[in-house]
Protein backbone atom coordinates (compact mmCIF):
# COMPACT_ATOMS: atom_id res chain seq x y z
CA UNK A 1 0.00 0.00 0.00
CA UNK A 2 1.42 3.33 -1.03
CA UNK A 3 2.05 6.08 1.46
CA UNK A 4 -0.70 8.14 -0.11
CA UNK A 5 -3.19 5.30 0.37
CA UNK A 6 -2.13 4.91 4.00
CA UNK A 7 -2.62 8.60 4.68
CA UNK A 8 -6.00 8.58 3.01
CA UNK A 9 -7.08 5.51 4.97
CA UNK A 10 -5.90 7.16 8.18
CA UNK A 11 -7.90 10.23 7.28
CA UNK A 12 -11.02 8.21 6.60
CA UNK A 13 -10.63 6.38 9.89
CA UNK A 14 -10.36 9.73 11.63
CA UNK A 15 -13.52 10.87 9.90
CA UNK A 16 -15.29 7.71 11.01
CA UNK A 17 -14.22 8.32 14.59
CA UNK A 18 -15.53 11.85 14.40
CA UNK A 19 -18.76 10.48 12.99
CA UNK A 20 -19.36 8.68 16.25
CA UNK A 21 -19.04 11.83 18.29
CA UNK A 22 -20.30 14.58 16.05
CA UNK A 23 -23.72 15.53 14.86
CA UNK A 24 -24.45 15.65 11.20
CA UNK A 25 -24.46 19.19 9.89
CA UNK A 26 -26.67 20.48 7.14
CA UNK A 27 -23.49 21.38 5.31
CA UNK A 28 -23.04 22.84 1.89
CA UNK A 29 -20.29 21.06 0.05
CA UNK A 30 -20.36 19.24 -3.29
CA UNK A 31 -21.11 15.86 -1.75
CA UNK A 32 -24.02 17.27 0.22
CA UNK A 33 -25.21 19.78 -2.35
CA UNK A 34 -25.53 17.18 -5.06
CA UNK A 35 -26.46 14.16 -2.99
CA UNK A 36 -28.87 15.41 -0.36
CA UNK A 37 -31.81 17.74 0.18
CA UNK A 38 -32.59 20.09 3.03
CA UNK A 39 -34.50 18.04 5.64
CA UNK A 40 -38.15 18.95 6.00
CA UNK A 41 -37.94 21.34 3.07
CA UNK A 42 -37.37 19.32 -0.09
CA UNK A 43 -40.16 19.54 -2.64
CA UNK A 44 -41.58 16.49 -4.32
CA UNK A 45 -40.05 17.63 -7.63
CA UNK A 46 -37.97 20.72 -8.15
CA UNK A 47 -37.37 21.34 -11.83
CA UNK A 48 -34.11 23.12 -12.57
CA UNK A 49 -31.41 23.35 -15.17
CA UNK A 50 -29.12 25.63 -17.09
CA UNK A 51 -28.01 26.50 -20.60
CA UNK A 52 -24.57 27.53 -21.82
CA UNK A 53 -24.08 29.05 -25.24
CA UNK A 54 -20.56 29.76 -26.37
CA UNK A 55 -18.33 31.00 -29.13
CA UNK A 56 -14.73 29.86 -29.46
CA UNK A 57 -11.96 30.75 -31.86
CA UNK A 58 -8.70 28.85 -32.00
CA UNK A 59 -5.73 30.78 -33.33
CA UNK A 60 -3.47 27.77 -33.88
CA UNK A 61 -1.44 27.40 -37.01
CA UNK A 62 -2.11 24.12 -38.79
CA UNK A 63 1.49 24.18 -40.07
CA UNK A 64 0.40 22.87 -43.47
CA UNK A 65 3.73 23.90 -44.87
CA UNK A 66 5.61 23.41 -41.66
CA UNK A 67 6.22 25.66 -38.67
CA UNK A 68 9.95 25.59 -38.74
CA UNK A 69 9.88 21.83 -39.12
CA UNK A 70 8.02 19.23 -41.14
CA UNK A 71 4.60 20.05 -42.54
CA UNK A 72 1.79 18.58 -40.42
CA UNK A 73 -1.83 19.69 -40.37
CA UNK A 74 -4.88 19.91 -38.15
CA UNK A 75 -4.86 17.90 -34.93
CA UNK A 76 -7.30 17.96 -32.01
CA UNK A 77 -5.62 20.70 -29.88
CA UNK A 78 -6.01 23.06 -32.84
CA UNK A 79 -9.73 22.42 -33.29
CA UNK A 80 -12.88 23.28 -31.37
CA UNK A 81 -14.57 20.40 -29.57
CA UNK A 82 -16.50 18.30 -29.32
CA UNK A 83 -16.72 17.86 -33.11
CA UNK A 84 -13.12 18.95 -33.72
CA UNK A 85 -13.84 19.93 -37.30
CA UNK A 86 -13.32 23.70 -37.27
CA UNK A 87 -11.32 26.45 -35.60
CA UNK A 88 -14.20 28.81 -34.96
CA UNK A 89 -17.68 27.91 -33.82
CA UNK A 90 -20.81 28.88 -31.97
CA UNK A 91 -22.08 26.04 -29.87
CA UNK A 92 -24.85 25.22 -27.43
CA UNK A 93 -22.34 23.57 -25.18
CA UNK A 94 -24.65 22.56 -22.37
CA UNK A 95 -28.42 22.48 -22.05
CA UNK A 96 -29.40 20.51 -19.01
CA UNK A 97 -32.71 20.02 -17.33
CA UNK A 98 -33.23 18.07 -14.18
CA UNK A 99 -35.57 17.20 -11.37
CA UNK A 100 -34.63 16.66 -7.76
CA UNK A 101 -36.37 16.39 -4.42
CA UNK A 102 -37.99 13.71 -2.36
CA UNK A 103 -40.77 11.52 -3.71
CA UNK A 104 -42.47 11.56 -0.33
CA UNK A 105 -41.92 15.00 1.21
CA UNK A 106 -42.88 13.75 4.67
CA UNK A 107 -39.86 11.48 4.70
CA UNK A 108 -36.63 13.45 4.52
CA UNK A 109 -34.58 10.29 4.61
CA UNK A 110 -34.92 9.55 0.92
CA UNK A 111 -34.17 11.92 -1.95
CA UNK A 112 -33.37 11.70 -5.65
CA UNK A 113 -31.51 13.59 -8.38
CA UNK A 114 -32.07 13.25 -12.13
CA UNK A 115 -30.38 15.37 -14.80
CA UNK A 116 -30.41 15.11 -18.60
CA UNK A 117 -28.00 16.74 -21.07
CA UNK A 118 -29.18 18.05 -24.45
CA UNK A 119 -26.18 20.23 -25.32
CA UNK A 120 -23.39 19.49 -27.78
CA UNK A 121 -20.32 18.32 -25.87
CA UNK A 122 -18.25 15.28 -25.04
CA UNK A 123 -21.10 13.83 -23.00
CA UNK A 124 -23.61 13.78 -25.82
CA UNK A 125 -21.13 13.01 -28.60
CA UNK A 126 -22.04 9.54 -29.78
CA UNK A 127 -25.34 9.61 -27.94
CA UNK A 128 -27.65 11.25 -30.45
CA UNK A 129 -27.33 14.62 -28.74
CA UNK A 130 -29.00 13.66 -25.49
CA UNK A 131 -28.11 11.55 -22.49
CA UNK A 132 -29.06 11.09 -18.87
CA UNK A 133 -26.03 12.36 -16.98
CA UNK A 134 -27.29 11.79 -13.44
CA UNK A 135 -29.87 9.48 -11.92
CA UNK A 136 -29.41 8.73 -8.24
CA UNK A 137 -31.25 7.93 -5.04
CA UNK A 138 -29.88 8.81 -1.62
CA UNK A 139 -30.84 6.97 1.56
CA UNK A 140 -30.17 9.05 4.67
CA UNK A 141 -31.21 6.51 7.28
CA UNK A 142 -27.86 5.95 8.96
CA UNK A 143 -26.33 8.98 10.59
CA UNK A 144 -22.75 9.28 9.45
CA UNK A 145 -23.22 6.87 6.55
CA UNK A 146 -25.61 8.19 3.95
CA UNK A 147 -25.88 5.98 0.90
CA UNK A 148 -26.16 7.28 -2.67
CA UNK A 149 -26.89 4.81 -5.44
CA UNK A 150 -27.02 5.21 -9.20
CA UNK A 151 -25.28 7.42 -11.74
CA UNK A 152 -23.62 10.54 -10.34
CA UNK A 153 -20.36 12.45 -10.06
CA UNK A 154 -17.59 10.47 -8.45
CA UNK A 155 -15.83 11.91 -5.41
CA UNK A 156 -12.62 13.33 -6.78
CA UNK A 157 -10.84 16.41 -8.01
CA UNK A 158 -12.39 19.81 -7.43
CA UNK A 159 -12.73 20.90 -11.04
CA UNK A 160 -14.75 17.81 -11.89
CA UNK A 161 -16.72 17.43 -8.69
CA UNK A 162 -17.95 20.99 -8.56
CA UNK A 163 -21.20 22.00 -10.22
CA UNK A 164 -20.28 22.89 -13.78
CA UNK A 165 -22.72 25.79 -14.01
CA UNK A 166 -20.70 27.69 -11.40
CA UNK A 167 -17.33 26.79 -12.94
CA UNK A 168 -15.31 30.00 -13.24
CA UNK A 169 -13.87 29.15 -16.67
CA UNK A 170 -15.16 27.92 -20.00
CA UNK A 171 -12.59 25.23 -20.74
CA UNK A 172 -11.12 22.68 -18.39
CA UNK A 173 -7.47 22.63 -17.46
CA UNK A 174 -5.26 20.26 -19.46
CA UNK A 175 -4.79 18.06 -16.42
CA UNK A 176 -8.53 17.95 -15.88
CA UNK A 177 -9.32 17.33 -19.52
CA UNK A 178 -6.64 14.74 -20.16
CA UNK A 179 -6.02 13.00 -16.87
CA UNK A 180 -9.47 13.03 -15.27
CA UNK A 181 -12.03 13.28 -18.07
CA UNK A 182 -11.97 9.66 -19.03
CA UNK A 183 -12.46 8.52 -22.61
CA UNK A 184 -13.99 5.17 -23.45
CA UNK A 185 -13.00 3.57 -26.73
CA UNK A 186 -14.79 1.07 -28.91
CA UNK A 187 -12.92 -1.60 -30.84
CA UNK A 188 -13.98 0.10 -34.07
CA UNK A 189 -12.40 3.44 -33.11
CA UNK A 190 -9.22 4.10 -35.06
CA UNK A 191 -6.43 6.65 -34.91
CA UNK A 192 -6.09 9.50 -37.30
CA UNK A 193 -3.08 11.64 -38.10
CA UNK A 194 -2.97 15.32 -38.84
CA UNK A 195 -5.30 16.33 -41.66
CA UNK A 196 -4.93 18.91 -44.39
CA UNK A 197 -8.38 20.36 -43.81
CA UNK A 198 -10.05 20.93 -40.45
CA UNK A 199 -13.44 19.54 -41.40
CA UNK A 200 -12.34 15.91 -41.45
CA UNK A 201 -13.10 15.70 -37.75
CA UNK A 202 -10.44 14.71 -35.27
CA UNK A 203 -12.76 13.18 -32.68
CA UNK A 204 -12.10 9.49 -33.15
CA UNK A 205 -13.94 8.29 -30.03
CA UNK A 206 -17.43 6.97 -30.64
CA UNK A 207 -18.47 6.81 -27.00
CA UNK A 208 -19.14 9.74 -24.72
CA UNK A 209 -16.59 10.93 -22.21
CA UNK A 210 -16.93 9.71 -18.63
CA UNK A 211 -18.00 13.17 -17.43
CA UNK A 212 -16.41 12.49 -14.02
CA UNK A 213 -19.31 10.16 -13.34
CA UNK A 214 -19.89 6.50 -12.64
CA UNK A 215 -22.66 4.11 -11.68
CA UNK A 216 -22.29 2.61 -8.24
CA UNK A 217 -22.87 3.10 -4.55
CA UNK A 218 -21.35 5.82 -2.39
CA UNK A 219 -21.25 6.05 1.40
CA UNK A 220 -20.73 9.61 2.55
CA UNK A 221 -21.57 12.27 5.09
CA UNK A 222 -20.46 15.53 6.63
CA UNK A 223 -19.76 16.27 10.26
CA UNK A 224 -19.23 19.45 12.16
CA UNK A 225 -20.98 22.74 12.66
CA UNK A 226 -21.32 26.08 10.91
CA UNK A 227 -17.67 26.90 11.56
CA UNK A 228 -15.88 23.75 10.49
CA UNK A 229 -16.84 20.54 8.82
CA UNK A 230 -15.30 17.32 7.65
CA UNK A 231 -16.74 15.44 4.71
CA UNK A 232 -15.90 11.98 3.46
CA UNK A 233 -17.03 9.66 0.70
CA UNK A 234 -16.14 6.18 -0.40
CA UNK A 235 -17.59 4.78 -3.59
CA UNK A 236 -17.66 1.45 -5.37
CA UNK A 237 -18.60 1.67 -9.03
CA UNK A 238 -18.53 0.15 -12.48
CA UNK A 239 -15.76 2.35 -13.82
CA UNK A 240 -17.65 2.59 -17.08
CA UNK A 241 -18.57 6.26 -17.23
CA UNK A 242 -22.11 7.21 -18.13
CA UNK A 243 -23.09 3.72 -19.18
CA UNK A 244 -25.79 2.25 -16.99
CA UNK A 245 -24.17 -1.17 -16.84
CA UNK A 246 -20.63 -2.48 -16.69
CA UNK A 247 -18.56 -3.87 -19.55
CA UNK A 248 -16.36 -6.11 -17.42
CA UNK A 249 -16.03 -7.59 -13.93
CA UNK A 250 -13.62 -4.93 -12.74
CA UNK A 251 -14.89 -2.35 -10.30
CA UNK A 252 -13.49 1.04 -9.32
CA UNK A 253 -13.00 2.35 -5.81
CA UNK A 254 -13.09 6.03 -4.94
CA UNK A 255 -12.20 7.75 -1.68
CA UNK A 256 -12.50 11.41 -0.75
CA UNK A 257 -11.85 13.45 2.38
CA UNK A 258 -12.14 17.17 2.96
CA UNK A 259 -11.87 19.55 5.86
CA UNK A 260 -13.32 23.01 5.57
CA UNK A 261 -13.29 26.08 7.75
CA UNK A 262 -16.45 27.98 6.92
CA UNK A 263 -16.44 31.76 6.79
CA UNK A 264 -20.07 32.27 5.80
CA UNK A 265 -22.70 32.02 3.12
CA UNK A 266 -24.18 28.88 1.70
CA UNK A 267 -24.54 26.90 -1.49
CA UNK A 268 -22.01 26.56 -4.30
CA UNK A 269 -20.29 29.84 -3.50
CA UNK A 270 -20.04 29.38 0.24
CA UNK A 271 -16.97 31.12 1.58
CA UNK A 272 -14.37 29.08 3.39
CA UNK A 273 -11.01 27.38 3.33
CA UNK A 274 -11.13 23.77 2.20
CA UNK A 275 -8.36 21.21 1.99
CA UNK A 276 -9.07 17.90 0.34
CA UNK A 277 -7.50 14.66 -0.86
CA UNK A 278 -8.86 11.86 -3.00
CA UNK A 279 -7.94 8.55 -4.58
CA UNK A 280 -9.39 6.45 -7.39
CA UNK A 281 -8.38 2.98 -8.54
CA UNK A 282 -9.70 0.58 -11.15
CA UNK A 283 -9.00 -1.57 -14.18
CA UNK A 284 -10.14 -1.29 -17.78
CA UNK A 285 -10.59 -4.05 -20.31
CA UNK A 286 -8.83 -3.22 -23.57
CA UNK A 287 -11.46 -2.61 -26.21
CA UNK A 288 -9.06 -3.81 -28.90
CA UNK A 289 -7.88 -6.88 -27.00
CA UNK A 290 -10.40 -8.05 -24.43
CA UNK A 291 -7.90 -10.46 -22.90
CA UNK A 292 -5.82 -7.52 -21.72
CA UNK A 293 -6.55 -5.39 -18.68
CA UNK A 294 -5.05 -2.03 -17.82
CA UNK A 295 -4.81 -0.40 -14.41
CA UNK A 296 -6.16 3.08 -13.97
CA UNK A 297 -5.10 4.96 -10.82
CA UNK A 298 -5.65 8.60 -10.01
CA UNK A 299 -5.01 10.64 -6.86
CA UNK A 300 -4.72 14.22 -5.81
CA UNK A 301 -4.85 16.83 -3.13
CA UNK A 302 -5.77 20.45 -3.13
CA UNK A 303 -6.90 23.57 -1.38
CA UNK A 304 -9.61 26.08 -2.06
CA UNK A 305 -9.94 29.48 -0.43
CA UNK A 306 -12.86 31.76 -1.06
CA UNK A 307 -13.55 34.93 0.83
CA UNK A 308 -14.66 37.76 -1.35
CA UNK A 309 -13.10 39.58 -3.00
CA UNK A 310 -10.48 36.81 -3.35
CA UNK A 311 -10.48 33.21 -4.49
CA UNK A 312 -7.53 30.82 -4.68
CA UNK A 313 -7.66 27.21 -5.76
CA UNK A 314 -4.71 24.89 -6.22
CA UNK A 315 -4.61 21.17 -6.83
CA UNK A 316 -1.99 18.59 -7.68
CA UNK A 317 -3.00 15.42 -9.49
CA UNK A 318 -1.17 12.30 -10.51
CA UNK A 319 -2.16 9.19 -12.40
CA UNK A 320 -0.96 5.96 -13.91
CA UNK A 321 -2.47 3.87 -16.65
CA UNK A 322 -5.09 4.79 -19.25
CA UNK A 323 -3.28 8.03 -19.97
CA UNK A 324 -5.19 9.87 -22.68
CA UNK A 325 -3.12 10.39 -25.82
CA UNK A 326 -5.34 12.76 -27.74
CA UNK A 327 -8.84 12.72 -29.13
CA UNK A 328 -7.45 11.51 -32.46
CA UNK A 329 -5.59 8.50 -30.98
CA UNK A 330 -8.03 6.11 -29.23
CA UNK A 331 -5.86 3.12 -30.10
CA UNK A 332 -3.14 4.48 -27.80
CA UNK A 333 -5.47 4.78 -24.80
CA UNK A 334 -4.72 1.46 -23.15
CA UNK A 335 -1.29 2.07 -21.67
CA UNK A 336 0.59 2.09 -18.39
CA UNK A 337 2.04 5.56 -18.86
CA UNK A 338 2.34 7.96 -15.96
CA UNK A 339 1.21 11.56 -15.79
CA UNK A 340 0.90 14.38 -13.34
CA UNK A 341 -0.10 18.00 -13.28
CA UNK A 342 -1.44 20.88 -11.28
CA UNK A 343 -3.35 24.08 -11.57
CA UNK A 344 -3.49 27.34 -9.65
CA UNK A 345 -6.54 29.54 -10.01
CA UNK A 346 -6.88 33.10 -8.74
CA UNK A 347 -10.06 35.11 -8.69
CA UNK A 348 -10.78 38.68 -7.75
CA UNK A 349 -14.33 39.95 -7.36
CA UNK A 350 -14.07 43.65 -8.12
CA UNK A 351 -15.71 45.30 -5.09
CA UNK A 352 -18.87 47.23 -5.76
CA UNK A 353 -19.31 45.78 -9.25
CA UNK A 354 -20.65 42.64 -10.89
CA UNK A 355 -17.29 41.90 -12.46
CA UNK A 356 -14.67 39.42 -11.49
CA UNK A 357 -11.23 38.77 -12.88
CA UNK A 358 -9.88 35.24 -13.20
CA UNK A 359 -6.40 33.94 -13.89
CA UNK A 360 -5.32 30.34 -14.04
CA UNK A 361 -2.12 28.51 -14.73
CA UNK A 362 -2.17 24.79 -15.40
CA UNK A 363 0.56 22.38 -16.28
CA UNK A 364 0.31 18.74 -17.31
CA UNK A 365 2.98 16.23 -18.23
CA UNK A 366 2.19 12.82 -19.63
CA UNK A 367 4.19 9.89 -20.85
CA UNK A 368 3.82 9.21 -24.55
CA UNK A 369 2.38 5.93 -25.70
CA UNK A 370 3.71 6.58 -29.14
CA UNK A 371 5.67 3.67 -30.64
CA UNK A 372 9.27 4.23 -29.65
CA UNK A 373 11.34 3.87 -32.76
CA UNK A 374 14.47 5.70 -33.79
CA UNK A 375 12.24 7.73 -36.06
CA UNK A 376 9.54 8.69 -33.58
CA UNK A 377 11.59 8.85 -30.41
CA UNK A 378 10.29 8.65 -26.87
CA UNK A 379 9.62 10.99 -23.96
CA UNK A 380 7.06 13.11 -22.24
CA UNK A 381 4.65 15.70 -23.54
CA UNK A 382 4.01 18.87 -21.57
CA UNK A 383 0.96 21.11 -21.77
CA UNK A 384 1.22 24.51 -20.09
CA UNK A 385 -1.60 27.00 -20.27
CA UNK A 386 -2.22 30.47 -18.88
CA UNK A 387 -5.85 31.48 -18.96
CA UNK A 388 -6.96 35.04 -18.31
CA UNK A 389 -10.66 35.66 -18.01
CA UNK A 390 -13.40 37.85 -16.72
CA UNK A 391 -16.97 37.27 -15.68
CA UNK A 392 -19.85 39.69 -15.54
CA UNK A 393 -22.85 38.66 -13.47
CA UNK A 394 -26.06 40.10 -14.94
CA UNK A 395 -27.82 38.64 -11.93
CA UNK A 396 -27.35 35.65 -9.65
CA UNK A 397 -28.49 33.28 -12.37
CA UNK A 398 -26.98 34.78 -15.48
CA UNK A 399 -23.39 35.61 -16.34
CA UNK A 400 -20.99 35.94 -19.21
CA UNK A 401 -17.47 34.46 -19.25
CA UNK A 402 -14.80 35.84 -21.53
CA UNK A 403 -11.42 34.16 -21.54
CA UNK A 404 -8.24 33.80 -23.50
CA UNK A 405 -5.93 30.83 -23.11
CA UNK A 406 -2.28 31.08 -24.07
CA UNK A 407 -1.00 27.54 -24.64
CA UNK A 408 2.49 26.16 -24.76
CA UNK A 409 2.40 22.51 -25.78
CA UNK A 410 5.48 20.48 -26.61
CA UNK A 411 6.80 16.92 -26.60
CA UNK A 412 10.08 15.07 -26.42
CA UNK A 413 8.70 12.65 -29.01
CA UNK A 414 9.49 14.30 -32.36
CA UNK A 415 6.36 13.11 -34.18
CA UNK A 416 4.09 14.32 -31.39
CA UNK A 417 6.04 17.53 -31.06
CA UNK A 418 5.61 18.23 -34.75
CA UNK A 419 1.85 17.99 -34.32
CA UNK A 420 1.96 20.33 -31.33
CA UNK A 421 3.94 22.94 -33.24
CA UNK A 422 1.69 25.85 -34.02
CA UNK A 423 -0.76 25.33 -31.17
CA UNK A 424 -1.70 28.87 -30.24
CA UNK A 425 -4.11 30.88 -28.17
CA UNK A 426 -7.80 30.24 -27.87
CA UNK A 427 -10.50 32.86 -27.32
CA UNK A 428 -13.84 31.90 -25.80
CA UNK A 429 -17.05 33.62 -24.74
CA UNK A 430 -19.88 31.89 -22.95
CA UNK A 431 -23.22 32.95 -21.52
CA UNK A 432 -24.69 30.85 -18.73
CA UNK A 433 -28.26 31.03 -17.52
CA UNK A 434 -29.48 28.92 -14.63
CA UNK A 435 -33.17 28.37 -14.01
CA UNK B 1 -64.38 11.05 59.72
CA UNK B 2 -60.75 11.17 58.79
CA UNK B 3 -61.53 9.35 55.54
CA UNK B 4 -64.26 11.86 54.69
CA UNK B 5 -61.91 14.74 55.56
CA UNK B 6 -59.31 13.23 53.26
CA UNK B 7 -61.76 13.03 50.36
CA UNK B 8 -62.69 16.68 50.82
CA UNK B 9 -59.04 17.69 50.89
CA UNK B 10 -58.36 15.69 47.73
CA UNK B 11 -61.31 17.35 45.98
CA UNK B 12 -60.11 20.79 46.99
CA UNK B 13 -56.60 19.97 45.83
CA UNK B 14 -57.78 18.65 42.47
CA UNK B 15 -60.03 21.66 41.96
CA UNK B 16 -57.15 23.91 42.79
CA UNK B 17 -54.89 22.18 40.31
CA UNK B 18 -57.60 22.40 37.65
CA UNK B 19 -58.04 26.10 38.29
CA UNK B 20 -54.32 26.70 38.12
CA UNK B 21 -54.18 24.71 34.91
CA UNK B 22 -57.07 26.61 33.30
CA UNK B 23 -55.74 29.96 34.41
CA UNK B 24 -52.30 29.07 32.99
CA UNK B 25 -53.91 28.09 29.70
CA UNK B 26 -55.91 31.29 29.66
CA UNK B 27 -52.79 33.27 30.46
CA UNK B 28 -51.22 31.82 27.34
CA UNK B 29 -54.07 33.18 25.27
CA UNK B 30 -54.43 36.43 27.16
CA UNK B 31 -51.68 38.67 26.04
CA UNK B 32 -50.73 42.06 27.32
CA UNK B 33 -48.95 42.91 24.09
CA UNK B 34 -50.42 45.62 21.91
CA UNK B 35 -49.99 43.65 18.71
CA UNK B 36 -50.99 40.04 18.27
CA UNK B 37 -50.30 38.13 15.11
CA UNK B 38 -51.04 34.57 14.11
CA UNK B 39 -49.00 33.33 11.13
CA UNK B 40 -50.37 30.46 9.09
CA UNK B 41 -48.08 27.95 7.38
CA UNK B 42 -49.95 25.29 5.45
CA UNK B 43 -48.14 25.40 2.14
CA UNK B 44 -45.86 22.63 0.79
CA UNK B 45 -43.53 25.19 -0.80
CA UNK B 46 -40.29 25.16 1.22
CA UNK B 47 -39.75 28.83 0.40
CA UNK B 48 -42.87 29.59 2.45
CA UNK B 49 -41.20 28.05 5.48
CA UNK B 50 -38.35 30.48 5.23
CA UNK B 51 -40.76 33.32 4.51
CA UNK B 52 -42.93 32.73 7.57
CA UNK B 53 -39.86 32.65 9.80
CA UNK B 54 -38.56 35.83 8.19
CA UNK B 55 -41.90 37.55 8.79
CA UNK B 56 -41.89 36.54 12.45
CA UNK B 57 -38.35 37.81 12.79
CA UNK B 58 -39.21 41.11 11.13
CA UNK B 59 -42.24 41.61 13.38
CA UNK B 60 -40.12 41.15 16.49
CA UNK B 61 -37.52 43.53 15.13
CA UNK B 62 -40.14 46.18 14.39
CA UNK B 63 -42.36 45.99 17.45
CA UNK B 64 -39.95 44.62 20.02
CA UNK B 65 -40.11 41.25 21.67
CA UNK B 66 -42.34 42.42 24.53
CA UNK B 67 -44.74 44.40 22.37
CA UNK B 68 -45.89 41.71 19.98
CA UNK B 69 -47.31 38.25 20.45
CA UNK B 70 -46.66 35.90 17.58
CA UNK B 71 -47.96 32.41 17.15
CA UNK B 72 -47.13 30.31 14.10
CA UNK B 73 -49.77 27.69 13.43
CA UNK B 74 -48.65 24.87 11.15
CA UNK B 75 -51.01 22.41 9.54
CA UNK B 76 -51.30 20.39 6.37
CA UNK B 77 -48.07 20.22 4.36
CA UNK B 78 -46.86 23.24 6.32
CA UNK B 79 -46.39 21.08 9.40
CA UNK B 80 -43.02 20.05 7.95
CA UNK B 81 -41.69 23.34 9.30
CA UNK B 82 -42.01 21.87 12.78
CA UNK B 83 -40.36 18.54 12.03
CA UNK B 84 -37.48 17.90 14.40
CA UNK B 85 -34.98 17.51 11.55
CA UNK B 86 -36.16 20.48 9.52
CA UNK B 87 -33.29 22.46 8.04
CA UNK B 88 -34.64 25.53 9.86
CA UNK B 89 -34.74 23.89 13.27
CA UNK B 90 -32.14 26.33 14.55
CA UNK B 91 -34.23 29.32 13.52
CA UNK B 92 -37.32 27.79 15.12
CA UNK B 93 -35.42 27.41 18.40
CA UNK B 94 -34.12 30.94 18.16
CA UNK B 95 -37.56 32.45 17.51
CA UNK B 96 -39.05 30.37 20.32
CA UNK B 97 -36.42 31.92 22.53
CA UNK B 98 -37.74 35.31 21.48
CA UNK B 99 -41.24 34.37 22.57
CA UNK B 100 -42.73 33.09 19.31
CA UNK B 101 -45.12 30.19 19.87
CA UNK B 102 -45.32 27.27 17.48
CA UNK B 103 -48.51 25.26 17.25
CA UNK B 104 -48.75 21.94 15.48
CA UNK B 105 -52.07 20.62 14.21
CA UNK B 106 -53.05 17.30 15.81
CA UNK B 107 -55.26 16.33 12.87
CA UNK B 108 -52.37 16.74 10.48
CA UNK B 109 -50.16 14.67 12.75
CA UNK B 110 -52.73 11.86 12.71
CA UNK B 111 -52.91 11.92 8.93
CA UNK B 112 -49.13 11.95 8.63
CA UNK B 113 -48.86 9.08 11.09
CA UNK B 114 -50.95 6.96 8.74
CA UNK B 115 -48.72 7.85 5.80
CA UNK B 116 -45.43 7.45 7.63
CA UNK B 117 -46.33 4.46 9.74
CA UNK B 118 -45.22 6.35 12.82
CA UNK B 119 -45.94 9.79 14.32
CA UNK B 120 -43.82 12.59 12.90
CA UNK B 121 -41.08 13.67 15.27
CA UNK B 122 -41.67 17.32 16.05
CA UNK B 123 -39.42 20.12 17.25
CA UNK B 124 -39.34 20.32 21.02
CA UNK B 125 -40.72 23.86 20.89
CA UNK B 126 -43.82 22.77 18.98
CA UNK B 127 -47.03 22.53 21.00
CA UNK B 128 -49.77 20.29 19.69
CA UNK B 129 -53.19 21.91 19.27
CA UNK B 130 -56.42 20.20 18.34
CA UNK B 131 -56.84 21.47 14.83
CA UNK B 132 -54.69 24.09 13.23
CA UNK B 133 -57.56 25.94 11.57
CA UNK B 134 -59.61 25.94 14.79
CA UNK B 135 -56.63 27.33 16.65
CA UNK B 136 -56.43 30.16 14.13
CA UNK B 137 -60.17 30.91 14.44
CA UNK B 138 -59.86 30.95 18.24
CA UNK B 139 -56.89 33.30 18.14
CA UNK B 140 -58.52 35.68 15.66
CA UNK B 141 -61.59 35.83 17.87
CA UNK B 142 -59.27 36.95 20.66
CA UNK B 143 -57.91 39.83 18.66
CA UNK B 144 -55.06 38.18 16.76
CA UNK B 145 -54.49 39.34 13.23
CA UNK B 146 -54.16 36.45 10.78
CA UNK B 147 -51.33 36.70 8.27
CA UNK B 148 -50.53 34.03 5.71
CA UNK B 149 -47.21 34.91 4.09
Amino acid sequence: MSSFKKKLLLGLCTASAIAMTSQSASAANWLMLQGTERPGQAPRAKVWGFAQVQYQKDNSDACLTGCGGAATGYVSPKLIGPNLDNQEAFNVNRARIGVRGTGMPLDSKVNYFVLAEFGNNGITAGNDGKILSDASITLNHIEGARMRLGLFKTPGFEEGLQAIHVFDYINFTSVGNQLMLERHALSTDTNQGATQTPNVGANRYSRSVGAFRDVGVQIFDTFGDDKHEIAYAVMYGNGNGLNYSDNDDNKDIYAYLSSEWIFGGKGPRREGLKVFAWYQDGKRTNAYNTAQETDRTRSGLGIKYLQKPFRVTAEYLTGEGMIFQGQHRPQHLYNQEKADGYYVDLGWYIPGTNWEIDARYDSYTRGENHPNTPLTGDGDSTFDTITIGTQYHFNKKTRINIEYADRDFKSDAPVVNANLEGVGGRFAVQVTHIF
Amino acid sequence: MLKKYGKVMLSVLMSGLLLVSVSTANAADQSLADTKIVLQISDPNPFKQTLVLNVANNLIKHYGQDQVDIEIVAFGPGLRLLFADNANKGRVSSLAGSGVKFSACANTQKAMTKLLGHPPVLHDKAVTVGAGIVRIVDLTSKGYLLVKP
